[in-house]
């Protein structure tokens, strides 16, 4: 059931791309329509697995993709309303489809063991989830802002030009996105960590056993917070706004990244649950 | 009924030449009532810029509409006819819709899809509209342009792009920091250059501006002019640092602001962006200081580069525009064409009535003991029929847009119903209150 946001998120990705290259009113409001249609889409089919096992499907990564990109696109839909701005789209659709288009492929849906069943769980994973997809944003955001700063600074105002907002108001947006996302990251480890320390004594799950600060999943995303929260500092305090805190958020989505997909998958002994 | 125009424009005539049949000089609206009292002109709409003087016209017969208007040119603005018509242009119908929709959407103007043309046709037909001299066929021809000219310019990239240097640095100034008001500007140097950006700024709302020059007075005068605070001349680091946008223009023959100078600056106000333009020649900024992080540093050839690049890319856009206008002259005249049918439409209404009324008089004794609720209807019904019968003749005839088809539909049903006497002359159409139940309404597009 996946597959149907997939079509949908590559389709309204077209859409994005006929509006930035044409920026005709029609196609922009035509985009915008067709996301909220794929994101409602999304959140349906993501309802229904809810029904199907009884609890949100975020148990395995597969799962937990699925709902990272319905939140993004709902995040960037708020963000699009806020701001009126559309011209980011076309980079951050695109990649809501392809991260889509791993739970399409992989369509089962992880039962919960029981030691996932806790209130704890919920938080933990929905602030993680919301922090990456304002990650995201940010990243996005950020890639914008040096592609119309190099414009500038080389002096040949072109394509991007003509469709990107100022260079202040992406930064002012990289910054909220930043924010917001340390907020959520710092929430959602914090409760981990406490729940892990309830639950460690008293369960013999492997996987349970092997979450440590060694644990590839765990310390990668350790250092994604340290990297976001040097960000924060530096922009606030060292005034590393600008280009920098730009490239500074899509080497941290970067990360976020690559410890969500391949570590998930592959590497971590304690996130494993699928 | 035809379309007319004649006029003059900065391709046809010098400008001492169009200043002279300025109408704007005398007002339009006088122009428009001189202009009424011609004969065989039905409707007209005067478009007065700088750069055109146009008379727009609907007639009956363009060759003589030709010598009238140039005529009234002459006489009206006072001036021999033999200087004035080798630089007039004339067109007629299809034409006048194609330069109408031309000069819309900015591809007759000087500057290529520059955007006051548009405000400045709507502003001439609501004139000549208010005051009545425009009817069915100048109505829908105008409004088609407006949309014609929107359409293009929002289609296309013909209106994009600055291209004059202070509107391209305004630009890049909004580009960088999105709203200009609560910015600081710095002028140095109290030249006209450096007065002339200014006014530019000031348009943009912004607030704060610093003036600094070595002779301080001048400084004073300018900062007194401009509404702004000057700036001694050993204050220049300072006022750097909380400056967001600095425009240099001194006669200097060595750069006043070197690097370091620069370097300093952008670390006291923790890397906020600082945009340089340095409009000075020689150039006022070491080039060098391009390279900081966060400075954005234009000098004027950068500037005149970016609107030549503009204008070449609004260039680029011509050929789109021009079929987007081909496109809608041939619709316009679809529609045109479709009115040719109308008076024959109209004879053929007027005759079938007059039968149906003739033979309810001839009926009238044996009518007369009708009570009055069945005598109407008994009107009712017989009107009812007349219409029902005419119904599809009428869609046909309508629905005829090429001129032979036209001729040889009116020619037959002249013959066949008799109608010869009451085709009457165009002008009895234009006044005649059916049109607009004929037509649908003068206003918008059919779209």
């Amino acid at each position: 059931m996946n597959s149907v946001p997939l079509v949908m998120y590559i389709v309204t990705s077209i859409a994005y791309a006929v509006y930035f290259a044409r920026r005709s009113d029609t196609a922009g409001r035509c985009s915008t329509l067709m996301l909220v249609g794929a994101s409602l889409t999304h959140t349906f089919v993501i309802g229904m697995h809810t029904m199907q096992v009884g609890h949100i499907p975020v148990v395995g990564t597969t799962g937990a993709i699925s709902v990272f990109v319905c939140l993004l696109a709902l995040s960037y839909l708020y963000t699009e309303t806020m701001t009126n701005e559309r011209a980011m789209g076309v980079f951050i659709v695109p990649l809501m489809a392809t991260l889509q288009a791993i739970p399409a492929v992989n369509q089962t849906v992880t039962a919960r063991p029981p030691v996932l069943e806790s209130a704890w769980f919920a938080v933990h994973v929905s602030s993680l989830l919301f922090a990456y997809a304002s990650f995201a944003l940010a990243c996005v955001i950020g890639v914008t802002y040096v592609l119309l700063f190099k414009e500038i600074k080389a002096k040949h105002l072109g394509f991007f030009y003509a469709r990107l907002p100022s260079l202040q108001v992406l930064d002012v947006m990289n910054g909220r996105a930043i924010t917001v996302g340390w907020l959520f990251l710092t929430v959602g480890l914090a409760v981990g960590g406490l729940w892990l320390a309830q639950l460690q004594p008293n369960t013999a799950d492997p996987r349970v056993q092997a979450m440590s600060l060694l644990d590839p999943k765990i310390f990668i995303v350790l250092l994604i917070w340290l990297v976001y929260s040097f960000e924060l500092y530096a922009r606030y305090s060292i005034g590393w706004s600008g280009r920098r805190a730009a490239v500074l958020s899509a080497v941290g989505f970067a990360i976020v990244l690559l410890n969500f997909v391949p570590v998930g998958y592959f590497v971590t002994q304690s996130h494993n649950f699928y | 009924m035809n379309l007319f125009l004649l006029g003059a424009s900065h391709h046809s005539a010098p400008v001492n030449l169009r200043e002279r049949i300025d109408f704007t000089r005398r007002g339009v609206v006088d122009g428009l009532a001189e202009l009424a009292k011609l004969p065989g002109l039905s409707e007209a709409v005067i478009l007065s810029t700088c750069n055109r003087s146009e008379i727009y016209a609907a007639c009956d017969d363009p060759r003589v509409m030709r010598e009238t208007l140039a005529t009234f040119l002459s006489t009206y603005h006072d001036m021999p006819e033999s200087e004035l018509v080798p630089h007039l242009y004339t067109r007629t119908d299809a034409d006048v819709a194609r330069h109408l929709f031309r000069v819309a959407a900015g591809l007759d103007s000087l500057v290529v899809g520059e955007p006051q043309i548009l405000g400045q046709i709507k502003d001439a037909f609501t004139i000549a509209s208010e005051q009545n001299y425009t009817g069915v066929f100048l109505n829908r021809l105008f409004h088609w342009s407006f949309g014609v000219g929107k359409q293009i310019r929002s289609e296309t990239g013909i209106g994009e792009g600055a291209v004059s240097v202070s509107y391209a640095a305004i630009s890049l100034a909004r580009k960088i920091f999105g709203d200009l008001s609560p910015l600081r500007i710095f002028l140095v140097g109290a030249g006209e250059m450096a007065e002339l950006t200014a006014t530019h700024l000031r348009s943009q709302q912004v607030r704060q501006i610093g003036v600094a020059n070595r002779t301080a007075s001048h400084a004073a005068t300018l900062a007194a002019r401009i509404d702004g605070n000057a700036v001694a001349w050993e204050n220049i680091n300072s006022e750097l640092a909380s400056s967001d946008i600095v425009v240099t223009a001194t006669g200097s023959a060595s750069p006043i602001l070197t690097r370091n100078d620069i370097a300093a600056a952008m670390k006291n106000r923790r890397n906020r962006p600082l945009f340089i333009i340095d409009i000075g020649v020689p150039r006022d900024v070491d080039p060098a200081s391009g390279e900081i992080e966060q400075v954005f540093l234009y000098n004027i050839d950068d500037l005149r580069s970016i609107v030549k690049e503009n204008m070449a890319r609004r260039q680029t856009q011509v050929d789109a525009a021009e079929l987007m206008v081909d496109t809608e002259v041939d619709k316009f005249m679809t529609w045109l064409r479709s009115r040719a049918a109308i008076p024959t439409v109209i004879a053929l209404r007027e005759r079938f009535d007059s039968i149906r009324k003739a033979e309810l008089a001839r009926l009238e004794p044996k009518l007369a003991k009708l009570t009055p609720d069945a005598r109407a209807r008994l009107e009712e019904v017989t009107r009812l029929l007349v219409e029902k019968l005419l119904l599809a003749p009428t869609e046909q005839l309508k629905a005829t847009t090429d001129e032979e088809s036209v001729a040889a539909y009116a020619e037959t049903l002249n013959r066949l119903f008799k109608l010869q006497d009451q085709v009457s002359s165009p002008e009895s159409e234009i006044r005649n209150p059916l049109n607009d139940s004929v037509i649908s309404s003068p206003r918008g597009r059919d779209r």
